[in-house]
């Protein structure tokens, strides 16, 4: 993983004033879950870029498409372009039987077939989509809601706590990892080494990091406890996040295209537009 | 968050929260720990993931529930964040490595003391990961390669069996053994460095 997509989580809540940021917490993170199951049930690469585009539109309008972008680019493209590779190539996929682009080298022939692009291409599309509308619900929704709303959905508050505090403490580790390592730099430690060498350089890294870590939780169970986090009482909460008529229209539209799916699904089946491609399970 | 006192009678403690609270506090600091070590894999340039060495670390430091929440905590946060929602199933992993761990701890072969039980146990967890992985990939990632490392092989395995089963199990074997015995090998020497100030287990009665 790069540091560019390090830098999303480091950033955290993108401040900006859309229409995706007004919306509930609640609703985004709906959407995400609601958008990732119907990609997952379709078959169809028509489908799945169709929610590619509308993701992808949403993270323009809520102004984060860079960030989108950066990581699908790091994430996505990877998969993409080593699965076309090798599913979608000469390299044995059991369904492929149409090619799309094949040339004779050595006696042997060498090319793209259609049915292992399209099962490629079908399952990083869904990646791509989860991915989107997973960041969209994350960078748009601000933190201080988002302990709101796992409380309100009855989320246990210490897993709550857990949940926030690891977003809070990843950017504070990466910055001491980066003190770490200069650290080491100046007392000779070399990344520029054998692999073997390398290696056994995470340990002088681990070491200091963990042990500061560990430190820093005895503190901040002190802190805790002295905020009565262990005592048996009702907690309340600082933001009391709630559902708009923006929110409800977009639930209704949820509510809506799940209807269409569903009578795509009865009438039409898994792969409801793609003409001439078989369901394909994995491995089978 | 604040609190609000309850309108009935004085709070009534019963039983001491010093090493619950400790516990708890602990699973962020595991979750950003798997977390921040993507970073200096990053910097150091090796072809592994290690991102289950904390939680194999929280195990063996603080209990088998600390270790499996941290590793799940871990992978629902990349879900919600950088890998989409249906790789939160990779948090069962995480789960899986802190059981293992625990058992291998708790016969005595997660330690630097005894190398050759520590490299085996390394072994053994990398081994039987596979199983769970292979799972895990068949429903999220459709059995593509998805990691450039071992694409290769990957890609050899198709060729001469024609299914992305055995690739997939072939190449998570190749990627698996030595990412999880170099993690559990760092978890056991940077457990063994702790000082015994730092414990995390509550006292034995």
């Amino acid at each position: 993983m790069s540091s560019t997509a390090f830098g999303i989580l480091k950033s955290g809540y993108v401040a900006r004033n859309t229409l995706v940021h007004h919306l509930d917490g609640r609703t985004k993170f709906l959407f995400f879950l609601w958008i990732s199951l119907f990609n997952y049930i379709f078959y169809d690469l028509y489908v799945t870029i169709a929610s590619f585009a509308v993701v992808t539109l949403l993270a323009y309008v809520a102004r984060i498409q860079r960030f989108v972008a950066t990581v699908l680019l790091i994430i996505v493209l990877p998969i993409l372009l080593l699965g076309v590779g090798i599913i979608g190539g000469p390299f044995g996929f059991a369904h492929n039987k149409t090619p799309i682009a094949a040339m004779q080298l050595f006696g042997l022939t060498i090319g793209l077939y259609l049915e292992g692009t399209v099962y490629v291409s079908v399952w990083t599309s869904r990646l791509a989509v989860t991915i989107t509308a997973a960041i969209l619900a994350y960078v748009t929704t601000h933190p201080s809601d988002l302990a709101a709303i796992m409380l309100k959905s009855r989320v246990p508050y210490k897993f709550a706590y857990a949940f926030l505090a690891t977003i809070q403490l990843i950017p504070i580790l990466t910055n001491e990892i980066s003190t770490i390592y200069q650290a080491q730099v100046s007392r000779g430690l070399n990344v520029q080494t054998k692999l073997i060498d390398r290696f056994k350089s995470i340990v002088v890294l681990m070491i200091p990091l963990t042990l500061g870590a560990i430190n820093q939780t005895q503190i901040r169970a002190i802190a805790l406890e002295s905020r009565g986090f262990s005592a048996p009482v009702k907690k309340v909460m600082l933001r009391d996040p709630k559902l708009k008529a923006s929110d409800y229209s977009v639930m209704l539209i949820m509510i809506l295209m799940t209807g269409v799916f569903i009578y795509l699904i009865l009438t039409r089946g898994l792969v409801p537009f793609m003409v001439g491609i078989e369901y394909v399970r994995p491995g089978g | 968050m604040t609190s609000e006192t309850k309108a009935t009678g004085p709070t009534v403690v019963e039983r001491p929260a010093g090493f619950a609270i400790l516990q708890i506090v602990l699973i962020p600091v595991i979750a950003a720990l798997n977390y921040v070590t993507g970073v200096i894999i990053n910097i150091l340039k090796l072809p592994l993931f290690m991102d289950t060495w904390a939680t194999m670390f929280g195990t063996v430091v603080a209990g088998v529930w600390v270790g499996a929440a941290g590793g799940f905590l871990y992978n629902i946060i990349m879900a919600f964040t950088l890998w989409g929602l249906p790789a939160w199933v990779w948090g069962f992993i995480n789960v899986y490595i802190a059981i293992i761990t625990w058992v291998f701890w708790r016969i005595g072969w997660v330690t630097v003391k005894s190398p050759a039980k520590l490299v085996t146990a390394g072994i053994l967890v990398g081994v039987t990961n596979v199983v769970p992985v292979t799972i895990i990939s068949w429903g999220v990632f459709g059995l593509m390669p998805t990691y450039a490392g071992t694409a290769w092989i990957y890609a050899a395995v198709l060729a001469s069996t024609n299914d992305t089963l055995s690739a997939s199990v072939v190449s998570s074997i190749v990627a698996e053994i030595p990412d999880k015995l170099i993690s559990l090998i760092l978890a056991a020497v940077v457990a063994s460095r702790m000082p015994a100030r730092f414990t995390l287990r509550p006292p034995k009665a």
